[in-house]
């Protein structure tokens, strides 16, 4: 028998009070697996290395919580003292078999190492449950909310490592140093004195102490936010692997379908998993900007509301699994009843108003640790709203009409769509004339103008820029002129999948026709579209944002800029060079965080001499949505202050001249938003393409 | 309560219509929509049949492609259709739609009958008042509200200085303006689904049995004569900026032109 279990008053009870504690968290799982068993099924599982490698990033190495390096820290530190310190729990468990494997070979050494390990582990892991409990209870950043649970659980877990230490110490003090355990044989020195039976006394009262606080929160476990330390491995594996910015196909054609998410049982399991996963942090909630500008709508208490429902549904289910054999047995047929997941979401997960304030801008998405998807879910929502209700904000009827009728949310006749081409000093090609003609093999690139370059005054003089740089550096390109229609973005994500549909596959069909070697676009929600969600319907097209082009163009030789506001194309004026010289981007949700396009608007920005770039504490894959994105251009925003409002604030913070934009509802959103800026004066929104037309020496 | 409800389908209202040589709609040109006003008579009769239950037919005169156009607002809600359609009645005038309407009329069991205040296309306005007077029912214009009880429609009367309430026994005919409903409703995917089942029944001229002489486009009252655009509008004036600035900038050229 290994020696220090055999010092343990009542040893032999430590694996059956174990096996009791869990044998409930077992019991408890099996209740929330049972909800998870009547909801709609989730995605399969494929890709196996892929998820494995996600399981690394994001569940051991934990990438995510490092965004806020203090947080990250003390919780790294708890994560690993659990890590270690479970070593000894299942050294004792197991009475010893665990010391008796590792400490076998090189005469104990091993073993040694272990305490050592767990020494420290501890000590750190106590230092951060410490800065935890004064972040909680004291400093209280605002993304965490005060809870009872998480005060306790915090204690719980002080307990566990202080009884752990104890234990350690009281043995070193009372048998003797252990190899190894250098920080507990140093806190046992000074007790050398004490009668040796009250040190034994307290080494197993510590002992058996730190096993109860183990089975303790084993058995609390199921029911808290800290569920997570299992749930989060399993979220993470079985994350959303598709592109981002691709939400899930819906078969508009099943007649009995429900379409969309109605109910908590038109969830799949894997969005009940997001609710047990959550750790409650606030992340979301904190980078959320309908949140950050007083909407009702909070992405955290969405993910809770989930929970919440589910939580809801099992009330009352017996703890035994109710298998057809148990429910045999009188009395045992609780039966998980189809009312009882039947709840709707709308005002049981979230608020109607809250479904339409969301931008779709994934910031939510991008923030959480444990790779919670929000997105969808909102738009799974809106999705029965719209296809089954018709209830949605009643603004957004015309937009959905006219991208029904006229193939446009402005609900222009197509016959306008090359006005914007008027006053250019060179012919754009319509590739149906090219083809016509024989000649439109010699295209390069087919420019995807979009609805808004097509319709709105600001955006057509940025597809006048775009168009003049592609025939300064001698592109040979195409557009498709009154062939085009919306790519749909806004229809699918203002939930209206059937009008999506409808617009997207006459798209593909369109753009097949041609085959046209490489897109571009200067829109960064058609570019996310055609290059994300069309290849699910068939259309799979090479797409590059306008940005990235201009960048390619640059590097090859191709376009040569010349100083910042040189009077040599459009938007150019006399006092241009003078004022156009700090400049920050704003990067656009669809192309920096949903496509990872970052560096290219920065390149085209960059080759402008004389240009100073400041940027926004939030930039790249952080950036902070204009308000615009899903579908919110054609919603007003009574709720709250203007997300616009906020975003050009942060903007005039950097004291750029220019705040550079690569979409046109960016474009709309800041210029409005520098109009109603006090201290705005001078400063303009410009697109990349913009700053760099005005630059421009053909090379 | 049974309802029909008059429709008819219109060229799309963006402005992309053209006429053929014979000064008629060439409909190849623009895809057909359900005329705008006579939406506000469907909501309408939506919300009467959500009150007092019932059916609603849908009424049109139109080419054989109608039913296309007629299954949108059957998604909205309506239950079924009657499409009187037949080669003879292309160049029909108002008088004689309003004969072939009242004939279909006559075929068929209803308490109200409702339909928009005019057609986008030919915007006469007069084939409400001349079905009503050839069915002799009532006839209820310009409705800004629509009130049933058990055997009687009240509505306001819109008025260029107020409302007149008017009250008259079922059956009887209304003419529905946007006032009495706001925006008509957007048909829901269900609601696309279930209109597809929807049963349409076609009738031709000789199935209400009239004469295609005296109401086809032969027989037709008024002849278009020539067509111009209309004058091209001065250009548009965006007043941007802040809400306090936008506002000084409109009082300001309202001023100058002493509209106040
Ligand atoms: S997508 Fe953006 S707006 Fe919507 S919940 Fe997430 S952070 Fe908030
Ligand atoms: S959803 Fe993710 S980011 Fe939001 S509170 Fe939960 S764990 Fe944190």
């Amino acid at each position: 028998m290994i020696e220090s279990i055999a010092r343990v008053p009542a040893w032999p009870l430590a694996l059956p009070f174990f096996v009791l504690g869990i044998a409930v968290f077992g019991l408890e799982m099996a209740r929330h697996l049972r909800v998870f068993a009547a909801v709609a099924p989730s995605r399969p599982l494929h890709a196996l290395t892929r998820r494995t490698g996600a399981l690394v990033r994001y569940a051991l190495l934990q990438t995510r919580l490092f965004a806020d390096p203090r947080a990250g820290v003390m919780h790294y530190l708890i994560f690993a003292g659990f890590v270690i310190l479970g070593v000894g729990a299942a050294n004792a468990v197991t009475y010893g078999l665990v010391q008796g494997v590792v400490g076998a070979p090189l005469d104990g050494a091993l073993w040694a190492a272990v305490l050592l390990l767990q020494n420290v582990a501890a000590v750190g892991a106590l230092a951060a449950v410490a800065y935890a409990l004064v972040r909680r209870l004291i400093s209280r950043p605002a993304r965490l909310a005060y809870t009872t649970s998480a005060v306790v659980i915090l204690l719980m877990i002080g307990g566990i490592v202080l009884s752990e230490l104890g234990a350690l110490t009281f043995e070193a003090a009372a048998y003797g140093a252990l190899p190894g355990a250098l920080i507990t044989n140093a806190l046992a020195v000074p007790l050398e004195g004490i009668d040796a039976a009250i040190l034994q006394g307290l080494f197993a009262l510590c002992w058996w102490l730190h096993l109860a606080l183990i089975v303790g929160f084993l058995v609390i476990l199921p029911r808290t936010k800290h569920l997570h330390i299992v749930t989060s491995f399993f979220n993470v594996f079985l994350r959303k692997l598709e592109p981002r910015g691709q939400l899930p196909m819906l078969d508009v054609e099943r007649e009995d379908a429900t379409f969309g998410l109605r109910t908590l049982a038109d969830l799949g399991w894997k969005d009940l998993l997001d609710g047990f996963t959550c750790t409650e942090c606030g992340r979301c909630q904190e980078a959320c900007p309908a949140h950050a500008t007083g909407k009702p709508l909070d992405p955290r208490a969405f993910i809770m509301g989930i929970r919440h429902l589910a939580d809801e549904a099992e009330t009352g289910l017996n703890y035994i699994p109710n298998g057809p054999d148990v429910r045999r047995l009188p009395g045992m047929d609780d039966g998980l009843t189809p009312t009882a997941v039947a709840r709707p979401l709308v005002d049981g997960a979230i608020s109607y108003d809250a479904v339409w304030d969301c931008v779709t801008c994934g910031a939510c998405v991008q923030a959480c640790p444990v790779l919670i998807e929000h997105v969808d879910k909102i738009v799974g929502i809106r999705r029965n709203l719209v296809l089954e209700d018709s209830r949605f904000p009643r603004e957004i009827a015309p937009a959905f009409t006219a991208m029904e009728r006229s193939g446009n949310p402005w609900g222009q006749p197509a016959s306008t769509r090359l006005d914007w081409t008027k006053g250019l000093k060179f012919p754009v090609p319509v590739a149906r004339d090219l083809a016509a003609a024989g000649t439109l093999s010699d295209v390069e690139v087919l420019y995807w103008v979009g609805c808004a370059a097509a319709f709105d005054d600001r955006a057509r003089r940025t597809a006048r820029a775009f168009a003049t740089c592609l025939d300064a550096a001698g592109v040979r390109f195409a557009v498709l002129g009154q062939e085009e229609s919306c790519s749909g973005d806004p229809a699918r994500r203002m939930g209206n999948e059937y009008v999506f549909q409808m617009l997207a596959t006459q798209n593909v069909e369109t753009l097949r026709r041609y085959g046209p070697p490489t897109i571009v676009t200067a829109c960064p929600h058609c570019f996310n579209t055609i290059a994300n969600e069309y290849p699910q319907l068939g259309g799979a097209f090479a797409v590059v944002h306008h940005s990235a082009y201009l960048a390619r163009l640059i590097a090859d030789g191709r376009l040569v800029p010349a100083a910042a506001g040189t009077d040599r194309g459009e938007g150019g004026g006399a006092d241009g060079r003078a004022r156009r010289r700090t400049v920050t981007v704003h990067d656009s949700c669809y192309l920096a965080r949903y496509n990872g396009v970052v560096a290219e608007p920065r390149a085209v920005v960059g080759a402008v001499a004389g240009i100073e770039l400041r940027e926004m504490d939030r930039h790249g894959n952080r950036t902070f949505c204009c308000g615009a994105g899903g579908g919110r251009m054609w919603m007003e925003e009574a709720r709250g202050t203007r997300i616009n409002a906020e975003r050009t604030r942060q903007a005039l913070q950097t004291g750029a001249q220019v705040v550079a934009v690569g979409c046109p509802f960016c474009m709309t959103m800041m210029t409005d938003g520098l109009a109603a800026a006090q201290g705005a004066d001078g400063v303009v929104a410009l697109d990349v393409a913009e700053l760099l037309a005005e630059a421009l020496v053909a090379g | 309560m049974r309802i029909v409800v008059l429709v008819k389908p219109v060229p799309d209202t963006t402005g992309t219509e053209r006429l053929g040589d014979d000064l008629r709609l060439d409909r190849a040109s623009s895809p057909p929509i359900v005329n705008p006003n006579d939406e506000y008579a469907v909501e309408q009769a939506l919300r009467l049949v959500e009150a007092h239950g019932g059916e609603i037919t849908l009424l049109t005169m139109a080419p054989a492609g109608a039913t296309e156009t007629m299954r949108k607002a059957l998604a909205m809600g309506a239950h079924g259709g009657v499409l009187v359609s037949d080669d003879a009645l292309a160049g029909a005038c108002a008088l004689s739609t309003a004969r072939v309407l009242a004939a279909a009329l006559a075929t068929l069991e209803f308490d109200l009958v409702l339909c928009g205040i005019a057609s986008s296309d030919g915007g006469g306005g007069v084939v409400a008042s001349g079905v009503a007077t050839l069915c002799g029912l009532p006839y209820l214009s310009y409705a800004g509200s629509v009130e049933v009880t058990d055997d009687r429609v009240r509505i306001h009367r819109l008025h260029a200085t107020g409302y007149m309430v008017l009250e008259a026994p079922l059956p009887a005919l209304v003419v529905v303006t946007q006032i009495a409903v706001g925006e008509p409703r957007y048909a829901s995917l269900k609601g696309i689904m279930a209109a597809r089942s929807r049963v349409i029944r076609s009738l031709s001229l000789a199935d209400l049995g009239l004469d295609p002489a005296a109401v086809g486009g032969a027989a037709a009252s008024t002849r278009v004569l020539g067509v111009r655009p209309p004058a091209v509008r001065g250009a548009t004036r965006v007043v941007r900026g802040s809400a306090a600035d936008a506002a000084r900038e409109i009082v300001d050229f309202l001023d100058e032109r002493r509209f106040i």
